[in-house]
């Protein structure tokens, strides 16, 4: 089986971020950088699929050069051979635009399975991952927090709202977007560790369109007011949403 | 009459040969034992313990025959103590058999178990027995009677002390007999008082019988003397060789000293200890050491709060995984809820007679659980890992606010402005902690006020790598170190001042193996030499207090003084608690523990809090921003916090500028 797993360099959330000097995105001065926390999690059962069936797993990262160091966790963590497709001003590019560029690469490349996070920490969107499958023209299952699969046929929980769960049966290729609680990944062993130092991290040329979005500024949430909490039944409540609508906001015009 | 015995009587010069052969077939039955045991000892690793040999051997000696170690626990120590020189004056004695009779009389005609000397050598053998056997009936009350919670007895000490009693009885009834038949009614007699008195009650018995009686417990306290020698290495009676010889190799580095591993070592197919062939022979010579005396067990913070862990059964599983099935995996066998709960606080091997290495070995499986299998305590602490991993710190907060506590106290970062005159190695917890901020802050108010520049390494500053460490994650323990050591060295740092124990037992020693030379203090010995020069001055302020010896600062280094120096400067009426200094109890923090939550018996620092606020004290007074943290939770775990106050011996001082 080949197994492709995506994963994204991601500074620490505890960061404080403060904006770059163009006010288009957050400045990388004192930032401490880590793998998505969902890429983990995509990261764990690719490599479990992996251990299952056997075969190869590639990890793919799109970013500037140091996302080596977060392609070298998880070739410690299990991947056998990395793809780092090189771009210093990767954060200038919209989701569509690294959907792209990912496909491009793994359109040739025929992986039964494909592993994403659910979404990235910093700039949130979860559609990257949705958007390969689509480029590629394979089934997508997007939140899921269980997964097995038995030959060519997997079968996996998706998280919905107020703990549901939704249980989706899918013939591979198929790719699969992965959110907290799918599995607890591991602690790259030393041996690993050391091993992964040896493993191939090839950098392929990039090729992507122009994005179809653009970030024109980013700013911080302006402090305003205090929330307001409704309460009556619902009938009220939705006449009293819709005055506050109509009065307070521009919303309704 | 002459003053002296007739050596051989009635038994004849004709056991001499059979005896010699007798006893060197025991010897060399002795000798094939341990050569059985020491061939599973060489299943271990290699380790070079011969440094210093001489000196070795003669500490090890010193250690023997003081029997220091042994009799520094009273009651059990003082009678196996006690015992032991009766038992050296009884050898020495027979000894002195041996060479007049055997050796300066045949060849030279010489004796010297004649006139006084040898009135004293009766008197002093005889009270030598009688002192043997007094002791051995004591610890058989205290073993089979009183029979104290933990102590481990099987088969092999009713057979121990089975056959010392014997030895001893049947030595003096040979005696008794003697005496009954050659010195009743001499003033010889006299200066045998033990056997006088059994002479007395054998007094009515004919000479025959009395000399069949004699010749017939010659020959049994012979054989049971030789079965003693042939018993040696097959029971717990071994220690008088193994024991000995643990003194001869112990650890003599600077006491917490771990081995740096190679990580880089290619050929490394595993890293830890994994199986018996990981431990060193020392491990493995340790296990065989173990005289079972429960000391460790006793003082152990894990096993005291319903933990799983006693350190002496770790080594004893050891021993029998050693001579029964070496393949086995160790830390399974010990079991990973064990190996979690130690807290290095090393109250186990100060008190050990045998100078056995208990933390290390748990350290080195510990290592084989991480670095192999990738396993932690709990994924709190894979967290912790994983937080450090990114940061720089296991309380995962941005790195880049390292430095922000000492923003507006004129403490510069050494990025900004290195000359300086100390670095104050702040630590993970004085950099991000709300309570211990105030410790950080207080060290350089009282620094300051000495007329010293501070500087910190601010957000340069990671993890000393300690807690890691200890949890056997000796990778990231290593990139932490080798990151800090080249930032110090970088800088040309000439001194080093931290607050925290941790730090400073790994900057002033652990670091010493990656390439540290700058000398490190802990804050308390920095302060009390400032007020002893009188260059820090402060205004003594009466208190009532407690002292909680921190581990790392107190049984690591032996530094007890410092801080007490400093609590009567300030002005402290210091109540020690009863378990302090040496025997200061843990407060549960360390072997990386901090980082852990507390899930199995019940928790060491409401132990500690309530051993603290029973001595009436209303503060209870510490060194270390682990002992710190874990105080404010356990006093409010413990119902104690209306009554007693955790306070960090810097904080007083601060306030006494």
């Amino acid at each position: 089986m080949k197994i492709l797993v995506c994963i994204k360099q991601v500074p620490d959330m505890e960061s404080k971020f403060k904006l770059n000097p163009a006010g288009t995105w957050y400045s990388d001065q004192d930032l401490a950088w880590r793998m998505n926390e969902y890429d983990e999690f995509a990261v764990e059962q690719a490599v479990q699929l992996k251990e299952q069936t056997g075969g190869e797993l590639v990890v793919l990262s799109l970013g500037p050069a140091q996302v080596r160091e977060a392609l070298k966790k998880a070739l410690a963590m299990g991947a056998d051979r990395a793809v780092h497709l090189q771009d210093e001003a990767s954060y200038e590019k919209d989701p569509f635009a690294i959907a792209s560029a990912i496909a491009a690469y793994a359109r040739d490349e025929n992986f039964d399975a494909i592993f994403t996070g659910m979404q990235s920490q910093d700039r949130g969107s979860a559609q990257v991952g949705l958007m390969l499958a689509e480029l590629l023209g394979i089934n997508a299952v997007s939140t899921i927090v269980d997964f097995s699969c038995d030959g060519n046929s997997v079968t996996a929980k998706r998280e919905l709202e107020g703990g549901l769960k939704a249980v989706v049966k899918t013939n591979l290729p198929a790719l699969f977007t992965c959110q907290l609680g799918l599995n607890t990944p591991r602690y790259p062993t030393l041996p690993n560790i050391m091993k992964a130092k040896k493993k191939e991290i090839a950098t392929p040329a990039l090729t992507a369109p122009a994005s179809l979005t653009a970030t024109l500024s980013v700013a911080y949430p302006e402090k305003k007011g205090q929330g307001l909490v409704l309460e009556g039944d619902v009938g009220e409540l939705a006449d009293q949403l819709l005055s506050i609508l109509k009065e307070k906001t521009t919303v309704l015009k | 009459m002459e003053l002296t015995r007739e050596i051989y009587w009635n038994v004849g010069h004709g056991v001499l040969l059979p005896m010699y052969l007798l006893v060197l077939a025991a010897f060399g039955i002795l000798g094939w034992g341990f050569w059985q045991r020491i061939k599973v000892y060489r299943q271990g690793q290699k380790l070079d313990r011969r440094d210093d040999l001489v000196g070795r051997i003669a500490a090890a000696l010193r250690q023997v025959v003081t029997q220091h170690q042994v009799m520094r626990v009273a009651g059990a120590g003082s009678a196996h103590g006690l015992f032991f020189f009766a038992f050296v004056l009884l050898t020495i004695g027979t000894t002195l058999v041996f060479i007049q009779a055997d050796l300066l009389e045949p060849l030279l005609g010489v004796k010297f178990l004649i006139g006084n000397f040898y009135l004293l050598f009766s008197l002093v053998l005889d009270l030598a027995g009688l002192v043997a056997i007094v002791m051995l009936l004591g610890l058989l009350v205290r073993r089979y009677l009183v029979r104290p919670e933990g102590l481990p007895t099987v088969w092999d000490n009713a057979l121990m002390q089975g056959l010392l009693l014997a030895i001893l009885m049947t030595g003096f009834v040979v005696e008794g007999a003697r005496i009954a038949v050659t010195e009743l009614g001499t003033p010889l007699a006299a200066w045998s008082p033990v056997g006088l008195v059994l002479a007395r009650a054998l007094a009515g018995i004919d000479e025959a019988s009395l000399r069949s009686l004699h010749s017939g417990s010659w020959w049994l306290h012979f054989a049971l003397v030789l079965g003693f020698f042939v018993a040696i290495p097959f029971t717990r009676f071994r220690h008088l060789l193994t024991t000995s010889a643990n003194y001869v190799f112990a650890d003599r580095r600077p006491k917490g000293s771990l081995v740096t591993l190679d990580l880089e070592d290619e050929s490394a197919e595993s890293f830890g200890t994994a199986t018996l062939a990981d431990l060193s022979w020392k491990d493995i010579l340790d296990s065989d050491a173990c005289t079972y005396c429960k000391r460790c067990q006793d003082r152990c913070p894990a096993f005291a709060t319903d933990k799983p862990l006693s350190p002496m059964q770790l080594v004893n599983q050891i021993q029998v995984v050693a001579f029964t099935h070496p393949e086995a995996s160790l830390p399974a066998t010990v079991t990973s809820d064990v190996l979690w709960s130690c807290t290095t606080c090393r109250a186990c091997q100060e008190i050990c007679p045998a100078t056995i290495e208990h933390v290390p070995k748990i350290i080195d499986m510990r290592r084989n659980l991480v670095l192999m299998e990738g396993e932690f305590p709990g994924e709190e602490v894979q967290k912790a890992i994983d937080n450090t991993e990114v940061n720089g710190n296991p309380l995962g907060i941005g790195y880049a606010s390292r430095g922000d506590w000492a923003a507006e106290l004129g403490v510069p970062s050494l990025a900004e402005d290195a000359e300086v005159d100390l670095l104050y190695f702040v630590g993970c917890y004085a950099s991000f902690d709300k309570r211990n901020i105030k410790v950080a802050r207080a060290f350089v108010q009282l620094s300051q006020a000495a007329g010293l520049k501070v500087g910190i390494l601010g957000k340069e500053e990671k993890c000393c790598g300690e807690p890691m460490r200890k949890l056997g994650n000796e990778y990231l323990y290593q990139m932490l170190a080798a990151e800090n050591i080249e930032l110090i060295n970088g800088y040309g740092v000439k001194q080093i001042v931290t607050s925290c124990p941790h730090c400073f037992q790994t900057l002033s020693n652990d670091y010493r193996d990656l390439g540290l030379e700058v000398p490190v203090q802990h804050y308390t010995v920095f302060l009390d030499q400032l007020l002893g020069s009188g260059q820090l001055r402060i205004t003594a302020e009466q208190f009532d207090c407690t002292y909680h010896d921190s581990c790392y600062l107190g049984r690591y280094n032996d530094l007890f003084a410092p801080p007490r120096n400093l609590i009567r400067a300030a002005g402290g009426t210091l109540t020690e608690m009863a378990k302090s200094g040496l025997e200061s109890f843990c407060c549960g923090a360390g072997g990386g523990r901090i980082l852990a939550e507390e899930k199995l018996g019940s928790r060491i620092s409401e132990k500690r809090a309530t051993m603290a606020a029973e001595t009436g004290a209303p503060v209870l007074v510490s060194n270390c921003p682990f002992c710190l943290t874990m105080f404010e939770d356990g006093v409010k775990g413990a119902g104690v916090e209306e009554q007693l106050a955790p306070k960090d011996l810097a904080e007083l001082l601060a306030e006494r500028i």
